[in-house]
């Protein structure tokens, strides 16, 4: 849509929209296509119809400033719906709505997977119509913020608009688009400027755009784009590259460079459709600690995307349907997928991200050498849970989410743990320091009965806000003291955490640590956030076990199971943010807080305490988490040897890429650097 | 004269409601019929009666053959049972579903046989739509525009 030319119907109707609004209504069947002309004229829209998709496509291309929303009908002789929908949604920024008398749920998520904005069943009625200009407010609210401000002051309310519609209605509205789009607007500049630029050019209604030759954007044409990216990776896909990259002629920087604004654009809001229901991130971990991964923003901060055939799945055709499995995605060292499902039940997030294989760097002293860890995090915040229960159908990650929570957001929670190994990396843990700091009162399990085969002990108590936890743990000790371990955190003595904290709140989370099975080596820690419900205050369950075991995994390792289990009891229905990471050869941390500004992330703290081992592991973890009594399960198979079967079976898939967004931010406040941590990823599944 | 005729023509739209040819899909097009669209509803309805009889040809076309292309047949039906939902046409529609549940079994019989219901009920209704609508036109007759 022509910035210039909707500010004038703005401007026109201004006090009526959505009297005007234009929509073009494309279905095979005449009998069909009439009485929604009629009843979207009903509706006081300004209707174009077309009886082929074909030319609704041309007409969309050649007069793409004429529409500000499309109608399709799903089963069209000439070009399938989906089909139209893919390059409505690819080419134009225009909200697609599906129109289909098949109602089956797999149709439907076919279409809002495609990226329709709302799926329609035939035959449509007319209060159904009258609510349709919502998308249009919403896709404008969610591409220029700022800019259209004051289309949406008249509309009631868009966000609250979407939230109504997020209850049992299958449609599109992402989180973001009611959350806070400034803030990550804003990072989203500051990161990559010069995209930023281009950004503005476009989100600034520049006048001078639109009066450029169009180029279209064939198929072909496409593809060499979509090339280039993959080739350059998204990350670093910047304009004139890719236009050097694809060596077209007559096409200008100009083009290329809006024609990627589009093509993120177009990620994003995928990434926002699936994000609801499964999302898969797979970011890859750099040195960069300032990452900010929003659904395709966050590919950019990750330089190993620029390897391999990463993102040949990012074709529009692919992106549904991309490989779940594919192992050879991914290369194979500084990987991390992040699986992240947001459920949204009753208008707000849950969370839940999970981070596999990444690679952390941290700047600390001593050794610091990027390392392979897999982990996962989940973070389940923000949110009033219903029973609900999402399911991931991926082979190692199966998480079922049952929970009556609470959600209290504005919170600040951390937990961190460092681990420095000074010492002998593949042979000893040296040392676990688990910071619990949280804001509000915080409600810490110590670690009692806490016991590891061998020598490991890990006994923690929370003084001071601080968990600290020692432990030398030889390896032979590990696999030979007859595993399973159990390590039991029980923390039915709520130790209170720092001075603000003064409720005490009958949680009792007791951790089973079960390391089963000849493990060589193994390093993993989990933490867990837990959020206590919201009429005792701001409380933070912040409860780590921290346990680094280095591992060496090699080939050997390969039948070693790594089990972990925890159990949380919880006399109150709470809303449970969890992080739970199995990883090895590097210790690792999760941190899952909430902070102030709702923003929930995960924030996964990594020390790399080791060498590098390549071998990557394989997680598999369930979670169960129903009402009151919570039970996450987290069963991490390590055992994986080969990183390829690693990444496939933490279920990296482009959706899911595009779907997540993983927030790397750095958070001088959260953490006291006394503990020798310096930079810590921030995971936030922020869609 | 035009009060027998417009009757006449309430006692055969609430006769097709009755025995459930038509359903509120219909009375909504009804209600969409004003001074703005004042032919919609015959124009909607002649379009049906069309298309329908076309799609029926074409079912009966594609069954014929002795490959049945069962996905090809499928995607009539599929447009048979939009159009009919659309104008409101619940028998036909009903009918147009059992016929793809055999199209869906690639059940040759079951869709020649569903075919010839799914005929009765649309030529039923095709007959009293075009006596509804050589009705209305009697009674426009009536009413000379001015």
């Amino acid at each position: 849509m022509r910035p210039d030319e909707r500010k004038g119907v703005v401007a026109t109707r201004r006090d009526q929209f959505p009297v005007g609004m234009r929509v073009l209504a494309v279905d095979d069947d005449p009998v069909c296509l009439k009485v929604l002309e009629t009843l979207l004229l009903r509706c006081q829209y300004h209707v174009s119809t077309t009886n082929q998709a074909a030319i609704a496509l041309k007409m969309l291309r050649e007069n793409r400033d004429m529409f500000d929303l499309v109608i399709s009908d799903v089963h069209m002789p000439d070009m399938d719906g989906f089909k139209l929908l893919e390059l409505v949604g690819l080419e134009m920024d225009l909200p697609v709505i599906m129109l289909s008398v098949n109602g089956e749920t797999k149709t439907v998520m076919k279409g809002i997977t495609h990226g329709a904005c709302d799926y329609l069943l035939k035959p449509v009625r007319i209060e159904e119509l009258r609510n349709i200009w919502q998308h249009v407010v919403r896709r404008k609210f969610s591409t220029r913020d700022r800019a259209s401000l004051d289309i949406y002051e008249e509309c009631n309310k868009p966000s609250n608009a979407d939230s109504d519609h997020a209850h049992g209605h299958v449609t599109c509205g992402s989180p973001d688009q009611s959350g806070r789009p400034s803030k990550k607007r804003k990072e989203y500049y500051s990161e990559e400027e010069d995209e930023g630029e281009e950004d503005n050019t476009q989100e600034t209604d520049d006048p001078s755009a639109p009066k450029k030759p169009r180029v279209v954007w064939s198929v072909e044409l496409h593809r060499k784009f979509v090339a280039a990216v993959n080739q350059l990776g998204i990350d670093k896909a910047v304009p004139k590259r890719i236009l050097e990259l694809m060596n077209v002629e007559k096409l200008t920087r100009e083009n290329v460079a809006s024609h990627l604004q589009k093509y993120r654009l177009y990620l994003k809001r995928l990434s926002a459709v699936a994000s609801q229901q499964v999302s898969i991130v797979a970011a890859l971990g750099g040195r960069d600690p300032f990452l900010h991964m929003g659904a395709f923003e966050g590919l950019q901060g990750y330089q190993a995307f620029t390897s391999s055939a990463a993102l040949s799945s990012f074709t529009p055709h692919g992106l549904l349907n991309s490989p779940r499995n594919n192992p050879a995605v991914f290369g194979t060292q500084r990987v991390s997928a992040s699986k992240s499902i947001q459920t949204v039940t009753g208008g707000h997030a849950l969370n839940h991200s999970i981070c596999d294989a990444n690679k952390y760097h941290l700047s600390s002293p001593g050794n610091q050498q990027g390392n392979l860890g897999q982990g996962m995090a989940t973070s389940l915040g923000q949110t009033q849970m219903q029973p609900k229960w999402i399911h991931e159908e991926t082979d190692d990650l199966s998480t079922i989410f049952s929970g009556n929570g609470l959600a209290n957001s504005g919170m600040s929670a951390t937990l961190q743990g460092v681990t420095s190994s000074p010492l002998l990396p593949q042979e000893l843990v040296e040392c676990t320091q688990v910071k619990v700091g949280s804001q509000p009162s915080v409600l810490t399990p110590s670690v009692s009965s806490g016991r590891l085969e061998g020598t490991v002990g890990v006994s923690s108590s929370l003084l001071d806000s601080r968990v600290s936890q020692q432990t030398t743990i030889p390896l032979s000790g590990f696999s030979a003291s007859g595993l399973p371990i159990h390590g039991l955190f029980n923390n039915s003595c709520a130790t209170k955490l720092g001075a603000t904290s003064s409720v005490s709140t009958p949680v009792h989370p007791s951790n089973d640590l079960l390391v089963a099975r000849d493990t060589k080596a193994g390093a993993s820690s989990f933490g867990s956030t837990m959020l206590l419900p919201p009429d005792t205050e701001q409380k933070y369950l912040n409860f780590g076990g921290g346990n680094s075991f280095k591992h060496k995994f090699d080939e050997r390792t390969a039948d070693s199971l790594f089990d972990l289990k925890f159990v949380w009891s919880s006399s109150l229905s709470s809303q449970l943010a969890s992080n739970i990471g199995a990883h090895h050869s590097v210790s690792q941390r999760w941190n899952n807080s909430s902070s102030n500004n709702s923003n929930i992330g995960a924030r996964m703290i990594g020390q790399p305490s080791s060498s590098a081992s390549t071998v990557e592991p394989h997680a598999k973890s369930d979670f169960l988490i129903s009402g009151d009594m919570l039970v996450p399960k987290n069963a991490s198979d390590l055992s994986v040897p080969k990183p390829q079967s690693e990444l496939s079976s933490s279920s990296c898939s482009f959706d899911g890429l595009l779907n997540s967004i993983i927030k790397v931010e750095k958070d001088d406040v959260s953490f006291s650097d006394d503990l020798g941590c310096s930079d810590f990823y921030s995971l936030g599944a922020c869609i | 004269m035009a009060a027998a005729l417009t009757s006449q023509l309430h006692a055969l739209v609430n006769n097709m409601f009755a025995t459930g040819l038509l359903d509120d899909q219909f009375q909504q097009l009804q209600m969409l019929q004003d001074f703005s669209a004042p032919d919609f509803v015959s124009e909607v309805v002649t379009l049906f009666c069309d298309d329908g009889e076309r799609i029926i040809g074409e079912l009966a076309r594609e069954l014929d053959k002795p490959n049945v292309d069962f996905d090809r047949v499928d995607s009539f039906a599929h447009q048979l049972k939009g159009s009919s939902a659309s104008v409101g046409a619940q028998k036909v529609k009903n009918t147009c579903i059992q016929f793809r549940e055999f199209c869906q079994q690639r059940s040759r019989d079951g869709c020649l046989k569903t075919l010839d219901l799914v005929r009765t009920e649309f030529y039923d209704l095709r007959n009293k739509f075009q006596a509804m609508l050589q009705l209305e036109q009697q009674i426009q007759a009536c009413y000379p525009k001015h």
